[in-house]
């Protein structure tokens, strides 16, 4: 089954971690194959050091390494709130390993050897899912940077009432209410209501 | 010698004391009816038996001056001498020949405690106090190198006889009181019986080492001139200042004179009268070489010399002592009866007991046995199942990289790609194959394959072993083993512990097999055993009724397939391995009706 990738994933960034060189280097090849970006490490440590991991993109993690074990790489990056999306591909692994991993979030769970193409399309999907994931994880931190005036001001914004209509509801000054949207607007990086809207969704959800 | 109990002794004395009590009454009673018939009218003929220790005429020598003395003293009365030897005497009396008997107290107390006699009177002695004259001199050449009684102990020793009082028994005593067993002692006697001169001459002629002869007799013949004293020693002698002649041991009373129950009492006054008074001086007291006659003086000596030697007349052997010692003392029988039953009992107790805790044990081992087997397979199972583990993971490594390499080769040249730029990925594969080829390598080193020892194993021997071991087990499952054995048993040169390996498979697979099949439940399942030894093989054949082959047969032999929820798949394989290192064969056919047959044979040359 060959399905063409949408050049806009190529973008974002795959990684690959696992402490054997011949396993790095040949899915780099194969995946390179599919026009993917793809970085490799060859530990857990070394892929939290050096990755950008706040930002969204896939990881290939193995399970069975040396300092860190993939559960614990992807647990840190639980805890740091990183939009990447995980897939673990590993050597050995049973039923309640794969559980266990999807259940802590992770996307996809392989057994080497595997198909080249079954990876990829769990790469695509995967990618997707982070990219929305950043996006949700910018969203909530806009959020949260707001004062709680601007908070007051957001819910109102998002039942659609005009500036006015907030001013007269909080019984703060127009300009004021002028001030804060175009702040919170700013914090939301958004340009439209519509925008705003969105994004707050991507927080409640 | 003699271990008599006290109660045996007193036994002893009661009854000698009652049966002269006895003799006495009877006397008593004769004299209340006096024989007048006897007494008037014809010569009463009186018969006398006289021991004649020196031969017949030496014996009239002696005795006949009595009886004349006898007959002048007693009107109508005639005195008949008969010489006996102890035998004759004995004989005499038991026939009731003798009327009189004149002897030594030997003779006299064993006569007398079987017979009815009653001593009249005791010879007086001129030696000594008179009375006490009888006992034995051991006697040796003078040069000879003999010092003590203990040192002729064992060589050649003449005595009169077995019986003779003082030609033996006195000596006997003497030689048991001092401690040196009587037994050995005279191990090498002789008994010359009467006359007691050849004794001598022969002990004096070298014949013999020692001689044991009454006492006084090497005196009385020193004294007619027959032998020479310087020729002669005494040994042990200890002979009362007041004895002249030399003896070895104690003495005894003298020569006693008995009537039997021919003689009446009237006779027996007259007798006894007559003979009290012989004048000490008178020619029928010098020639009986005594100062008359005294009333009868105690034999208890005597008595007590037989009974110390075990062999006195009125004794009762053993056995009869105890029984009349037991039939005394039944309450004591009765409680050792008691105890011996009761320990009787104990013991059975103690048996069943032990027959219990045996069976226990038994069942104890054999748990142990299965657990054993259990823990060992378990062991085996984890050793495998992580060797497994740890190859899938090492070679899933190089066979990821290989797969990875090749998908993407390929889609680059879906792309358009250049030869060349496929090669080095090409290469890349093959360094992973070679890598997965170490990996292999390594594992085979680490499992190390037992080095094969082959040893002189006989087959039949090794198949009961196995059987022990899956004895309990089969028996649980209602397992029925059936052997034969066709053929010349041959010893095999072989892998014990392989061939061991392998059976143990073969016999738990066709023990799962009967497990496994459904129906009919009715037939029993039952594995056959046969063993057949031809010229140049051995073909064994186990044959089970159980569920057969299912599989394909080149497929069961393959590593790792099998049909078992828990099985490893390896049984049939390591069979294979051991069967081939014999140079043998083996093959799985189904049976019939149903079930599977495992044929092994293995050649019997011995260049394997």
């Amino acid at each position: 089954m060959n399905k063409t990738i949408e050049k806009s994933f190529i973008s974002v960034p795959t990684y690959v971690v696992d402490d054997d060189e011949s396993v790095r280097d040949s899915l780099a090849f194969m995946l390179d194959s599919y026009d993917l970006n793809v970085t490799t490490y060859t530990g857990g440590q070394v892929f939290l050091d050096n990755a950008d991991i706040m930002q969204p993109g896939c990881v290939i993690l193995d399970s069975r390494m040396p300092e860190l074990r993939g559960q614990d790489v992807h647990a840190i990056l639980s805890r740091c709130h990183s939009p990447l999306s995980i897939i673990y591909l590993t050597g050995h692994g049973d039923i309640s390993m794969a559980v266990h991993a999807l259940k802590s979030g992770a996307v996809d769970f392989f057994q080497k050897p595997v198909d080249g193409e079954k990876l990829v399309q769990a790469i695509s999907i995967a990618a997707k899912k982070s990219i929305q994931r950043s996006e949700q994880l910018k969203a909530l931190l806009s959020y949260q940077s707001l004062t709680d005036r601007e908070r007051a001001i957001l819910l109102l914004l998002i039942k659609g009432k005009r500036n006015q209509q907030i001013a007269d509801d909080l019984c703060i000054a127009v300009r004021t209410v002028e001030v804060h949207r175009s702040s919170l607007m700013k914090k939301f990086n958004a340009k439209t209501i519509a925008e705003l809207v969105l994004q707050y969704g991507m927080v409640v959800n | 010698m003699s271990c008599r109990n006290n109660i045996g002794h007193i036994l002893i004395r009661l009854i000698t004391s009652l049966f002269l009590l006895v003799s006495s009454n009877v006397n008593a009673n004769v004299m209340n009816n006096p024989d007048k018939v006897n007494d008037k009218i014809e010569a009463m003929i009186v018969d006398v038996g006289v021991l004649a220790t020196r031969g017949v005429l030496e014996a009239k020598q002696r005795w006949q001056p009595t009886l004349i003395w006898l007959q002048e003293q007693i009107p109508n009365s005639e005195f008949r001498l008969h010489p006996y030897t102890l035998a004759e005497m004995e004989t005499a009396v038991q026939q009731q020949r003798v009327d009189i008997l004149v002897t030594n107290p030997g003779q006299a107390v064993r006569l007398g405690r079987q017979y009815p006699l009653s001593w009249l009177a005791t010879l007086n002695s001129q030696l000594g106090d008179g009375t006490h004259v009888i006992g034995s001199a051991l006697i040796v050449r003078a040069d000879s190198h003999y010092q003590h009684l203990v040192d002729v102990s064992g060589d050649k020793i003449a005595a009169v006889a077995s019986n003779a009082f003082g030609g033996y028994l006195t000596m006997l005593l003497a030689v048991q009181n001092q401690g040196i067993n009587p037994t050995a002692f005279f191990s090498d006697v002789s008994f010359l019986g009467f006359p007691v001169d050849a004794i001598i001459y022969q002990l004096r002629d070298g014949y013999f080492d020692a001689a044991v002869v009454p006492v006084c007799q090497l005196e009385s013949m020193l004294e007619e001139g027959l032998i020479v004293e310087s020729a002669f020693r005494v040994l042990n002698n200890i002979s009362p200042s007041d004895f002249t002649c030399a003896v070895s041991t104690r003495l005894y009373p003298n020569w006693s004179i008995a009537k039997t129950t021919a003689i009446s009492a009237t006779l027996a006054k007259k007798i006894t009268r007559a003979l009290f008074a012989l004048p000490a001086n008178h020619p029928a007291s010098i020639a009986a070489h005594s100062t008359g006659w005294i009333p009868p003086i105690s034999q208890l000596s005597v008595d007590q010399l037989y009974r110390d030697l075990d062999i006195h007349p009125l004794q009762r052997p053993l056995w009869q002592e105890a029984v009349v010692w037991i039939k005394k003392n039944q309450q004591w029988a009765w409680v050792v009866f008691l105890f011996v039953l009761l320990l009787s009992v104990y013991h059975l107790i103690l048996e069943y007991r032990f027959s219990r805790s045996e069976r226990v044990l038994k069942a104890t081992l054999n748990r142990l046995k299965e657990k054993n087997a259990m823990l060992e397979h378990a062991q085996r199972v984890a050793i495998v199942g992580e060797l497994g583990s740890s190859l899938a993971h090492e070679i899933n490594q190089p066979l990821t990289a290989i797969l990875n390499y090749s998908q993407g080769g390929l889609l680059r040249i879906k792309k358009g790609a250049a030869t060349t730029d496929i090669v080095p990925v090409l290469e890349k594969i093959q360094q992973q194959v070679k890598r997965a080829d170490d990996i292999v390598q390594r594992l085979r080193t680490l499992i190390n394959k037992r080095t094969v020892a082959k040893s002189s194993c006989d087959i039949e021997t090794l198949i009961s072993d196995t059987l022990e071991l899956v004895e309990y087990d089969f028996h649980q499952k209602n397992i029925t083993v059936n052997r034969v054995c066709l053929g010349n048993t041959v010893i095999l040169n072989a892998d014990i512990v392989g061939l061991q390996q392998a059976l143990l498979n073969i016999l738990n697979n066709a023990a799962d097999a009967c497990l496994m099949r459904k129906l009919p439940q009715s037939i029993d399942n039952e594995i056959k055993i046969k063993s057949q030894y031809t010229a140049d093989k051995l073909t064994l054949t186990l044959t089970d009724n159980g569920v057969g082959l299912t599989a394909a047969n080149a497929e069961l032999q393959n590593a790792f397939f099998t049909t078992k929820k828990d099985g490893l798949g390896l049984g049939l394989a390591i069979c294979r391995d051991v069967i081939d290192a014999h140079h043998g064969q083996f093959t799985l056919t189904p049976a019939d009706p149903v079930g599977c047959c495992v044929t092994i044979t293995l050649p019997l040359t011995h260049t394997v």
